[in-house]
């Protein structure tokens, strides 16, 4: 019987990672850091936090209870704090994470990732004794089979130097790019906040999400970060990707290169988005949007 | 106060050729330092001036650091020294981040280790989050703002749905968002005094490596029809409607 192992903090994503869990064992034993007893995992061991205590101070007590245990396959997922969890968890066991975008079973489990911003695959073979795997969205398909729900309550102290003074919900929807037929994508080539109207209204029009570049999101802050597009943000396949003022980096383009048609407004003729663009407009955005507006 | 900037150089991805057989040709690519470990000198810059201090760049490559216009572009973004660890830019996130910490030790204290967002070849965002357990010190990641008080820092973190406000013992260790800062453009002066500055070398042992590399290549590129239109907005904007219309 193989034993696949989940590092989980929060109860929602910790028992979609369970299920997906299922894929790469017979049996799915869950640490949770916080998160209660999971009911997609088989068996639960249970860490209570202290108030004011990130579950990212746990990796050390964590990382010993995986080795006692002798797990040698441990998966998380790739949310901001799930990934210091598994870095240092990994750190303390001697071992490097290993991000995954698509996992093949097997003996040894080979691994795919993207390198150089999105332009290559690395194809990687596990060689270490223990694995710790980061999944990127998607890895690993969802099974709806349920879980055995055991669970054990194991003591562990945080390590200090950490206090949690607040926490902000950042409030605002959550949006599904991945299920969007169309999508407006805006970037650098907009001058001003308020200007994105232009883009919104198009949208609107058109029945699409708004989407964005990197630099929108993080830095000026003018759209939420799940609404970026690219490596390090969401991976789309509508029927339509229409991108506005954005030049097409490569760490963009690979998130919506999957899209059936992709179509390009940008006021530099030599932007690298032309040549991966089914239909371009050469045009100053200011000039073409209001155009078009009139025209559909 | 002493902090310590990680960077890492890698090659220009404008540069990298893709062969007809999907393989990468790096040979052409002039290496620079990660535009979001930019991020991590500009903002350890700005909190040594502000606290007094000096901040020291750390970085492990291989032969590509000895280039001196690579090294003069990463001290002139603010950094007052900089000290090379032999190694590789291909070692994997465990292997960088025992010999940096290892380095580290070497340096004679610190309070504070600043890395970017993630590197601009492997970007897998875990290089600070291992050297941190390494170290023993207090760790984060998607920190998006750094004030110093008295003893500690007050961070702000950006979480997918939420933001936190933690304290942070020193030393430690921070990796910070690429919103943090707009980091600085090096001007003449900057580039000159940079020559200046000194550059030293700290070899490190690195343990081996977690994966081995079966490939590395291209995705299949998808065929695009690359119809390009261009001239007065009425009429190219009228042409763009009648392609969505066909849709
Ligand atoms: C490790 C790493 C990860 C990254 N991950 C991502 C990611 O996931 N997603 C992402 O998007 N980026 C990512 N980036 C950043 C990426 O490299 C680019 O910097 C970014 O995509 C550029 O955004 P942009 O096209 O909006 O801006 P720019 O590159 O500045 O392009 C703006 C474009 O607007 C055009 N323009 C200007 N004015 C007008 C006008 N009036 N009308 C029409 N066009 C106009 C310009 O010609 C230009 O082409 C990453 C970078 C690194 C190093
Ligand atoms: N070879 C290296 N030398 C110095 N710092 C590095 C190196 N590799 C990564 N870093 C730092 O660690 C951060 C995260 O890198 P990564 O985990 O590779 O995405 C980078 O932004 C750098 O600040």
């Amino acid at each position: 019987m193989s034993d696949v192992w989940i590092l989980a903090h929060d109860p929602a994503a910790g028992n979609t990672l369970a299920r997906s869990a299922r894929a790469l064992g017979d049996r799915v034993i869950a640490v949770s850091i916080g998160a209660g007893v999971l009911a997609a995992a088989d068996l639960t061991l249970v860490i209570e936090t202290a108030a004011q205590a990130l579950p990212e101070a746990y990796a050390q007590p964590v990382a010993e209870l995986l080795r006692s245990r002798g797990a040698k396959l441990v998966l998380a997922d790739a949310g901001t704090q799930s990934r210091l969890l598994a870095g240092q968890v990994a750190a303390h066991l001697g071992v490097s994470p290993v991000t995954a975008a698509g996992i093949t079973p097997g003996e040894p489990l080979v691994v795919t990732r993207l390198a150089f911003g999105g332009l290559a695959v690395a194809t990687e073979e596990l060689t270490a004794d223990v694995a710790v795997l980061v999944l990127s969205p998607g890895a690993l398909p969802a099974s709806d089979a349920a879980g055995a729900g055991a669970s054990e309550t194991v003591e562990a102290v945080p390590a200090g130097g950490l206090t949690l003074v607040e926490t902000r919900a950042k409030g605002g929807e959550t949006v599904d790019l991945a299920a969007a037929k169309r999508v407006v994508g805006v970037g650098r080539g907009f001058a001003a906040e308020g200007d994105l109207e232009l883009a919104r209204t198009l949208a609107a029009t058109l029945g699409a999400e708004l989407a964005c570049s990197r630099p929108l999101a993080e830095g000026v802050d003018w759209m939420p970060a799940e609404r970026y597009l690219g490596v390090s943000g969401a991976t789309i396949k509508p029927d339509l990707y229409l991108a506005i003022g954005i030049s097409g980096q490569v760490q963009h383009l690979v998130g919506v290169n999957h899209s059936k048609v992709i179509v390009a407004i940008n006021s530099d003729a030599k932007a690298p988005i032309f040549a991966h663009a089914d239909f371009g407009v050469v045009g100053d955005l200011y000039q073409v949007l209001p155009e078009l507006a009139k025209n559909l | 106060m002493r902090i310590i900037a990680c960077i890492k150089a890698a090659p220009d991805d404008a540069d990298i050729v893709v062969g007809a057989d999907r393989a990468l040709d790096l040979s052409r690519a002039a290496w620079k330092v990660g535009s979001y470990d930019l991020n991590a000198i500009e903002a350890a810059r700005r909190l040594a001036d502000q606290a007094g201090g000096e901040v020291v760049g750390l970085t492990l490559g291989g032969e590509e650091l000895a280039n001196s216009k690579l090294r003069k572009d990463a001290l002139s973004r603010g950094l007052d020294a900089l000290v090379i660890v032999p190694g590789s830019a291909d070692a994997d996130s465990f292997q960088t981040a025992s010999a940096l910490a290892s380095a580290i030790g070497g340096l004679g204290g610190y309070d504070l280790v600043v890395l970017g967002a993630g590197s601009s070849d492997r970007y897998a965002q875990q290089v600070g989050n291992q050297l941190g357990a390494l170290l023993g010190v207090p760790t984060l990641n998607g920190v998006n703002s750094i004030a110093v008080e008295s003893d500690h820092v007050r961070v702000e973190r950006l979480l997918e749905d939420a933001e936190q406000v933690i304290d942070v013992a020193l030393p430690a260790v921070v990796s910070v968002t690429s919103g943090i800062n707009v980091p600085r453009i090096a001007g003449m002066r900057d580039i000159l005094a940079a020559g200046k500055k000194p550059v030293t070398e700290a070899s490190a042992p690195m343990p081996a490596a977690s994966t081995r590399l079966v490939s590395l290549l291209a995705p299949e590129q998808v065929d695009r029809r690359r119809t390009v239109v261009e001239g007065d907005p009425a009429e190219t904007a009228a042409q763009l409607a009648t392609f969505l219309k066909s849709l």
